[in-house]
């Protein structure tokens, strides 16, 4: 029989452990590759992931059952994300594109054509997620959170609205103008239709 | 290969996509399936007429499906060995630290109570006090002036010994002077008859 998480979380709330252990259990992917989406880097998510889970065992007393318990579990995720991305900033961390040099195309640089010990398809295949991996940080926040939630999460309009904290039209607006970044990083990667349909 | 055409997604180009399309936010919202049905269905009538709109939703349907293969990573095997050992760890704290607060509480209660207790018996002290004082300050000096009798003129030992040897010899000589004097026979009718 399925339990809503909703029902799991009440169940949580009178301290039964083992209906937070099926929680984690239903949203440690999601929530991992979420997070990994959002700050590219494996381990931290990892960390970022458990750190989760823990904050939402934790309030557990204070939640109610009005709001989705889905919702409410990536707005904890997004915060973290939100401050691991800050704390990153403020401690001067390097990333790939820093490592390119100036007017060089990122997608084309030495670093991402390293492809010494992998056979081609692989590599074709993993440096196309790369690509994608880092259009998307090139998104403005919002606009990669919202593409991100709807995208790799399937979650609805409403949810993302509140996650974000906006109203639902604002989110169709998000969405709507991160796709179009979206194509025209990819366009740039060299990324074509062609690539695309064989993917699918 | 084949690249994509490198060009801005088009906007709203004729009245028909104006009137149908508040803004070009809604073909989004149409390709996630955000839209009421009777929208949907407009725009599906109107996606089969106009070519610009539908290429517009294609190429928004094709960045999608890329960007949902961009690849997912996997979960270690000891993930939620740890989440469930923090979780645990956490839930023992949190029961101590209630514990702890709750033996606190009771503590508080307990002395508030002896407080209370303590509070109420002075006060019907102070009342009966400033209500009774006479018959205090009577007793008082009762004991006050018994207590200063006493000490002052303490009662002698020998004489107490010497008037309970005196009781019991008196004791004695009753016990030793006492006389039974046996009561006469009575008489019986018969032998009284015989008499007359």
């Amino acid at each position: 029989m399925f339990v809503s998480d909703e029902d799991l979380m009440m169940k949580c709330r009178k301290g039964d452990i083992a209906a937070f252990e099926l929680l984690v259990r239903r949203y440690q992917n999601p929530l991992i590759n979420y997070i990994h989406r959002s700050i590219d880097d494996y381990h931290r998510s990892e960390d970022l992931s458990q750190e989760t889970f823990l904050r939402v065992f934790k309030s557990a007393s204070r939640y109610e059952p009005t709001a989705s318990f889905r919702s409410w579990l990536y707005t904890i995720a997004t915060n973290l994300c939100r401050n691991e991305i800050r704390n990153r900033s403020r401690r001067n961390t390097c990333f790939l594109e820093d490592l390119v040099e100036e007017g060089e195309d990122v997608y084309h640089s030495e670093i991402m054509r390293d492809t010494r010990y992998l056979p081609d398809i692989l590599l074709e295949k993993k440096e196309q997620r790369q690509m994608i991996r880092k259009a998307l940080a090139q998104l403005p926040e919002n606009q990669r959170v919202a593409l991100t939630l709807v995208t790799y999460q399937d979650l609805r309009y409403e949810e993302v609205a509140e996650i974000i904290g906006c109203s639902v039209g604002a989110i169709k607006a998000l969405i709507h103008r991160a796709r179009q970044k979206m194509k025209k990083l990819l366009i740039k990667a060299g990324i074509g239709e062609e690539n695309v349909s064989e993917e699918i | 290969m084949k690249k994509y055409r490198q060009t801005e997604f088009p906007h709203i180009h004729t009245s028909e996509c104006e009137a149908l399309l508040v803004s070009p936010d809604e073909l989004s919202a149409y390709i996630d399936k955000e839209l009421p049905a009777w929208k949907r269905h407009l725009i599906r009538r109107h996606l089969k007429k106009c070519e610009v709109c539908a290429d517009h939703v294609q190429l928004l349907q094709q960045t999608d499906r890329f960007l949902r293969h961009a690849g997912s990573v996997e979960v270690s095997d000891d993930f939620l060995s740890g989440v469930m050992a923090r979780v645990s760890e956490s839930a023992l704290q949190q029961r101590q630290h209630d514990s702890l607060r709750s033996r606190v509480a009771r503590f508080v209660e307990t002395s508030l109570g002896w407080t209370q207790h303590l509070s109420t018996l002075m006060g019907n002290l102070r009342y009966s006090i400033r209500t009774r004082s006479p018959v205090y300050i009577f007793i008082l000096t009762f004991a006050v002036f018994t207590m200063v009798g006493v000490t002052l003129y303490p009662p002698s030992g020998d004489k107490l010994v010497e008037k309970s040897h005196e009781l019991e010899l008196n004791a004695e000589k009753l016990i030793s002077f006492e006389v039974i004097q046996p009561e006469p026979p009575k008489r019986l009718l018969t032998t009284y008859l015989q008499g007359k």
